[in-house]
């Protein structure tokens, strides 16, 4: 049982695609930019190549967030990737969000190769949402 | 028969001092739906009430059940064993067709190998059930060796005669529960009240199925094309294993959790091609002509050769839940009128 | 409707009768009052089997999947649409199948009208104009069939078929409702007020599987809760293990549930699942101006995307 308390971090997992956002999470650290250690990077081949089951899998089994980040619109390197997400994971927000998920335990962005500063931001954000909402109860499997 | 009698003004009262010494199981309605849960007053319980939709079955052989959980470190590993209910357990108000069904499950689980969490909990069961005045539509327990009245199964049995309850004393478990609470015993008169309401309830029913002869009739037809007809609608869902009484299939199944877990037992259905699956991909029932067989023949021919006993006791909840109508009965009848194949 | 069980039995005798078709799909009269019954029909002197009334609420579509043989089928407006999806998405040929279309005025919910005679059991239902007369013993009871439809019937935005080939009795008006209006109250409640409502009833839910099972569009080789390689769920009842398979599977027909309600109907529990499929309809209608089942030229929303489709989610630090 995790308890709240000051000094609280969330566990944040994070599915980055190869060919943008893990590069800028790469370039974010060779550049040195400081962002919260929360996160534990994925690395997927596309943000098309995320099954939803990815995300529900992390939760029950005890995240606290999910990110997901893929090229920017028009970027993808197999074209058309990022938009089939896009589609896919608009609704999967929604529905997730309709059976009481709190906003803010999933989210997505686009981070290119050159984009270090903004994955620090991202990060430091997702960090910053998921702390002001706690501790993950909801989707959560229990110990029968 | 011996029997004592219980005012219906008094029936109450004797629930709630039973309340007190055991854990009491009683039908309750919940959002439309009736279902045995535990209840802590006579108030909660239903007396007079068509059936549950999920049969009492869970309460001794749950849908999911933790045989033991373990957890592990680098150098040790833990297993615990769960405990049994400490109290002693009653089921109050089941239908006699649901009583019934555990003697079923008596033979499956404490035969060759002996269950002991099904048993212990058995052990620790009382059943009191309550006859049916006015059996429904898609009853017919009658034609499968039970009735309204049947006592297979239970420790007391009530007979609704009108103002009062004749409570039949079917075992020494049962007449405990009747121990210095002063109730009379019957007389002749509300014998024959009895009798008369029972003869009542049973001339009601309708024909229901002809078992004479059915297992040698189903044996000899395992490779009959009447299958692919009888079971051209089937839906191939886990309504009517998961909503009758006498099935009692399992999986096991380990859920594990970081360097635990528990090992799970859980119902599963001969109706779900997963159910015979194979590691090789091999499935030796591979379309629900298979299944739906499977089913039958596990019913009303290999019971009688394991257990001496039929797999239904005619609850009828397959037929009303049944969301394409494939109705037990009709599909018993019309294999009934089959000629025999050598 | 002896008028339409009439005409029904004409057309199923003259396709068997020319051999246009091996097999008719149609309706038969159940074992109990109130319940009609699947019922496939190969011989033409079998057609007085086929029957029509308020009780044919099964989605005959989901018989169409993986046969060879070719088949008529009896459609209602939500029947239709499922066979259009099913010919769109490859599992059964347009010629391969002749749709006989009904106009439908919405099928009975027997369970609402049981529970409209307290715990008095119906013996036999006759049915006249929009009028049930109910009997049993010692009791006769009148109701109007249009006050006891089943919840996806009164919101159903398409009573008559699509698409078909022969047409049997006139069209119905459409319902005049304002679509997606129980979806916008539902989700006008606060997320913890919905994460309740969802979590009671999806603790009502035994897995059977009947909702899948009756499904038109769940036709899945390995539905992803037998999965074993990797095993995506738990098998047993907990809680957030049935949430995900209820979120899965409805996530699963997103831009495809036709919104017939055959899962709700098959559910014995009562587990209220249209309540997620109505949320992802009415997003794809809003976001993708997609309704499933409607025509055979568009494409499935999730198998296309547009460039410019709103990103409002995506974050911008």
């Amino acid at each position: 049982m995790i308890v709240e308390s000051k000094d609280w971090k969330p566990k944040i997992v994070a599915f980055l695609c190869n060919w943008c956002s893990y590069a800028g999470a790469d370039l974010a650290g060779t550049s040195r930019i400081q962002y919260p250690p929360t996160v534990r990077v994925i690395r997927v081949p596309c943000s098309g190549r995320i099954n939803p089951f990815f995300i529900l899998a992390s939760l029950q089994h005890g995240v606290d967030g999910v990110l997901i980040s893929g090229c920017h619109p028009g970027e993808c390197h197999y074209l058309t990737g990022n938009y089939s997400a896009r589609r896919k994971f608009v609704l999967l927000k929604s529905l997730l969000e309709h059976t009481g998920l709190e906003e803010g335990r999933i989210q997505f962005s686009w981070v290119s190769a050159s984009e270090g500063v903004k994955f620090a931001k991202v990060i430091a954000e997702v960090t910053e949402k998921v702390k002001a909402l706690g501790p993950a109860k909801k989707l959560v499997k229990s110990k029968t | 028969m011996k029997a004592k009698i219980i005012k219906k003004t008094d029936i109450a009262s004797f629930l709630d001092k039973l309340i007190e010494d055991y854990e009491a199981f009683a039908p309750v309605e919940m959002d439309g739906l009736i279902s045995f849960e535990k209840v802590s007053s006579s108030s909660e319980a239903l007396l007079d009430y068509p059936n549950s939709k999920m049969p009492p079955k869970q309460l001794l052989f749950p849908q999911s059940e933790t045989l033991f959980s373990y957890s592990s470190t680098k150098d040790t590993g833990e297993l615990e064993v769960p405990s049994g209910p400490e109290k002693p357990r009653l089921i109050f108000s089941i239908r006699p067709c649901d009583a019934m069904s555990f003697t079923l499950l008596d033979k499956v689980f404490g035969g060759d190998f002996k269950d002991p969490y099904y048993l212990n909990r058995r052990a620790n069961t009382v059943l009191v059930s309550i006859g049916c005045t006015t059996p429904r539509a898609s009853c017919f327990c009658n034609s499968v060796g039970g009735g309204p009245f049947s006592t297979e199964g239970s420790d007391l049995l009530l007979i609704d005669i009108g103002d009062e309850y004749v409570v039949q004393i079917v075992s020494d478990k049962g007449a405990k529960l009747l121990d210095k609470k002063g109730f009379e015993d019957t007389g002749k008169e509300k014998l024959d009240l009895a009798a008369g309401v029972i003869k009542t309830a049973e001339a009601s029913m309708g024909p229901g199925v002809k078992t004479e002869g059915l297992k040698e009739k189903l044996d000899s037809i395992f490779d009959d094309p009447v299958w692919q007809q009888l079971t051209e609608k089937c839906l191939g869902c886990g309504i009517c294993t998961y909503l009758c009484p006498t099935c009692h299939c399992f999986d096991i199944v380990d859920e594990t959790i970081g360097s635990g877990g528990e090992r799970v037992r859980l119902w599963d259905s001969c109706q779900f091609p997963l159910f015979t699956l194979q590691a090789s991909g091999a499935n030796p029932r591979p379309t629900g002509k298979e299944r739906f067989r499977q089913r039958m023949m596990h019913k009303f021919s290999y019971l009688l050769d394991s257990c001496d006993q039929i797999g239904c006791v005619g609850c009828g909840r397959c037929i009303t839940e049944c969301p394409v109508n494939l109705d037990i009965r009709q599909v018993l009848n019309s294999i009934a009128q089959l000629e025999s194949v050598k | 409707m002896p008028e339409l069980t009439n005409k029904i039995r004409e057309v199923a005798r003259d396709l068997l009768q020319q051999k246009k078709v091996d097999l008719v799909i149609g309706f038969a009269r159940g074992t109990t009052p109130m319940c009609s019954t699947p019922c496939f029909v190969r011989q033409d002197g079998e057609v007085n089997g086929l029957i029509w009334d308020s009780f044919c609420e099964n989605n005959l579509a989901k018989y169409l999947v993986k046969r060879s043989d070719k088949i008529a089928i009896i459609a209602k407006g939500c029947d239709a649409r499922a066979v259009v999806e099913l010919i769109k998405e490859n599992q059964i040929s347009r010629d391969q199948v002749v749709i006989i279309g009904v106009p439908c005025q919405g099928m009975v919910d027997r369970g609402m009208v049981r529970s409209a005679l307290e715990g008095n059991e119906i013996q036999e239902v006759e049915e006249k104009d929009d009028r049930l007369i109910i009997k049993g013993k010692n009791f006769e009871k009148v109701l109007n069939r249009n006050e006891f439809l089943h919840p996806s019937c009164k919101v159903c935005t398409h009573r008559n078929p699509v698409i078909y080939d022969i047409l049997v009795g006139d069209t119905v008006k459409e319902l005049d409702t304002e679509p997606y209006l129980d979806v916008a109250e539902f989700e006008a409640l606060t997320p913890e007020e919905r994460e309740e409502y969802f979590s009671k009833e999806f603790a009502k839910c035994i897995r059977c599987y009947a909702c899948r099972n009756a499904c038109p569009l769940c036709y899945c080789q390995e539905c992803f809760v037998d999965c074993s390689k990797p095993q995506w769920i738990g098998k047993t009842t907990e809680a957030s293990d049935t949430a995900i398979f209820h979120i899965m599977r409805a996530f699963h027909l997103a831009g495809r549930c036709v919104e017939c309600g055959a899962c709700e109907r098959a559910c014995p529990m009562g587990v209220d699942i249209r309540k997620l499929n109505r949320k992802l309809t009415k997003d794809v209608k809003e976001r993708f101006d997609y309704e499933a089942g409607l025509n055979l030229e568009e494409v499935a929303p999730l198998s296309t995307f547009k460039p410019d489709d709103a990103e409002e989610f995506i974050l911008h630090p």
